[in-house]
């Protein structure tokens, strides 16, 4: 049996991976992902704690947080499109036209 | 496994939820079946159906205390007025919409529809009080807005804007998720209430975990409310943003944003640690409310100074969040994590608070829905490409071309501004008198000086639009009674509330009798 710790520190990293990547990425499909990995990031850790709990709370969490990522990746995705359309490019860096 | 078993009384508190979502539906439905040419009946049903949610929470709001749905929301008159206020903007905006939609041939059920899903959303979330429902409703509300942000497709800015807002809405959302989380792991449940009765031993035994997940969720919220340093996708977004959409947003997401805010922070702060808690939240209060304005004052473009002022806005209303918190409210015997604070006797300081904050989201919805409004009525669809769109110039001479629109966002800008006898002026009087109260002195000089920093801008549109001559051939939309009406119905809130406060102010007392407490 893997110990519970071994589930969090991978969630950790992989929260942190789509931190950074968030921040640091110009792809806005990378960026997209990487929101993707922040939740599954949270949906690895609800699940981690419920195993060692034994608590079917976590367990329920973790379907509701796949269905409402489901909902946003449709709306952003969406989205991007509509951005591509606009512009051609889903780089952004190019993806600035208001003035500070 | 116990069977759950749900009454009547477990759906009242719901029911204005539900009377909005009912709404949204037959919204999409009649898109499909009634393709008349005109569709202002589609924004007269969506005000319908928010006056109707808003009467019924209203009267909800006069009911006790106490949790409902087995303790996955709560009934209380702080999340009922919410609701009411909330209902109240999307009225507003329904309104407005339609003129704007309408002058841009794009009005259709979706648009109204996702209004009423956010309101759904946003009412759902004031009640929540477990951590995924609150997520959940957190995802309803910001779902519904990305795609509103994104309605017009014509030209790059509503797409961008979108864009923007979905990244870091999207982001504040996994920040405040994780954060849940790790929480859930330190005390073994996802109910507020439970966690908080959990969590005082939980920070004993790990005190990283419980760190490390209560900053989550306090950034994941202050990306929400747009609070310094995490305002940064506020301007862009709103300026982005059809008007109407932008007015809901500066309104309702964001008095829903705040009152969930409130409510985590009162059940999990005392027992984390009520000092942490207080700084945290003077510093944010302090430093949004001195950016907000300063970045405001250089804006020629009206509907960007509009949104830097919204951040601004937010710093007041976190100053009454700091009250709650401040070591006059909690009782003084507490230490780093020791998590021995309780709500002492000063229950009244606090209840001052929850209603000044109330009050300051009214005032603000009536307020902010009014401005962008007037900002929306002037927009040509021509202009929707070129940058100029908001300008300044655009108002010159407004006075003698629309005399109507200029008093009315004349009227406005000295809400904003919080000038007598407008109701801005109240509401700000309420909040810094409850940050006092609580011995926030110092906060609340910085928010009176920083708030007559914010005279000099909003006064500079109204110099244009009464004092400067109209710029030849300057065009505006052809009137829309629609727009009208809620610019009329905005204006005579924002007098009528800050001449005669009494009655409403004495509804919102009833705003301290908050759960859990």
């Amino acid at each position: 049996m893997i110990a519970t710790s071994n589930y969090l520190i991978l969630a950790a990293v992989l929260f942190c991976m789509g931190m950074l990547g968030v921040l640091i990425r110009r792809n806005a499909l990378v960026v997209f992902m990487c929101i993707e990995l922040m939740l599954n990031a949270a949906n690895l850790t609800f699940l981690a704690f419920a195993r060692e709990r034994g608590d079917a709370t976590g367990h329920i969490s973790a379907f509701f947080i796949i269905a409402v990522a489901a909902a946003e990746a449709a709306v952003g995705l969406a989205i991007v499109i509509s951005v591509f359309r606009a512009r051609g490019t889903v780089n952004i860096e190019e993806i600035q036209t208001m003035k500070h | 496994m116990n069977t759950p078993s749900f009454g009547l009384d477990d759906f009242l508190p719901v029911l204005p939820a539900a009377i909005l979502t009912a709404g949204a539906i037959l919204l999409l439905v009649s898109e499909v079946f009634l393709g008349s040419a005109t569709r202002t009946y589609q924004a007269l049903l969506a005000v319908v159906t928010s006056v109707a949610a808003g009467a019924l929470a209203f009267s909800n709001a006069f009911l006790p205390a106490h949790a409902v749905l087995q303790g996955y929301a709560v009934l209380d008159p702080f999340s009922s007025f919410t609701t009411v206020v909330v209902c109240l903007g999307t009225g507003l905006g329904a309104l407005l919409g339609a003129g704007f939609l309408k002058h841009r041939n794009a009005e259709r059920g979706e648009f109204y529809a996702l209004l009423l899903f956010a309101a759904a959303g946003m009412s759902l979330l004031a009640m929540s009080a477990e951590f995924i429902t609150l997520f959940v409703n957190l995802e309803v509300l910001s779902v519904s807005t990305y795609a509103l942000t994104a309605y017009l497709r014509r030209g790059p800015r509503p797409s961008e804007a979108g864009f923007k807002y979905f990244i870091l809405g999207a982001f504040a959302a996994a920040l405040l998720l994780y954060g849940a989380a790790l929480l859930y792991g330190a005390t073994g449940t996802t109910h507020l209430s439970e966690m908080a009765a959990g969590l005082g031993a939980a920070a004993k035994a790990q005190p990283a975990l419980v760190a490390c997940g209560f900053f989550l969720v306090g950034a994941g919220f202050a990306f929400k409310v747009a609070a310094v340093p995490f305002h940064m996708w506020t301007p862009d977004v709103y300026e982005g943003a059809p008007t109407p959409v932008t007015a809901v947003m500066s309104a309702g997401v964001k008095a829903a944003a705040f009152v969930a805010l409130v409510r985590v922070f009162l059940f999990l702060g005392p027992v984390f640690d009520p000092e942490v808690v207080f700084v945290i939240f003077s510093a944010l209060a302090a430093a949004t409310m001195v950016v907000g304005n300063l970045l405001a004052i250089p804006q020629r473009n009206v509907k960007r100074m509009l949104a830097y002022s919204s951040v601004a806005h937010a710093g007041y209303l976190l100053s009454g969040v700091a009250a709650l918190f401040a070591p006059a409210t909690v009782a003084p015997k507490s230490g780093v994590l020791s998590a021995s604070a309780t709500w002492g006797a000063d229950s009244a300081l606090r209840g001052e608070a929850l209603k000044g904050l109330l009050f300051y989201l009214l005032a603000y919805t009536v307020t902010s829905l009014g401005s962008f409004g007037v900002v929306g009525a002037l927009e040509r669809r021509e202009d929707e490409t070129k940058g100029n769109a908001w300008d300044l110039d655009r108002f010159s001479g407004l006075a003698q071309r629309r005399p109507f629109q200029a008093a009315a966002m004349a009227v406005f800008l000295l809400s904003l501004g919080g000038i007598p006898p407008t109701v801005g002026f109240m509401a700000k009087l309420l909040v810094f008198r409850a940050a006092v109260d609580a011995g926030l002195v110092g906060l609340a000089v910085l928010g009176v000086l920083s708030s007559a920093a914010g005279v000099y801008y909003y006064l500079r549109v109204v110099v244009y639009m009464y004092m400067r001559p109209a710029v030849e051939g300057m065009q505006t939309p052809e009137r829309q009674w629609t727009t009208e009406f809620a610019l009329a119905a905005s204006a005579l809130a924002v007098v009528g509330l800050g001449l005669l406060p009494g009655s409403v102010s004495d509804w919102l007392s009833r705003a301290g009798l908050i759960f859990g407490q």
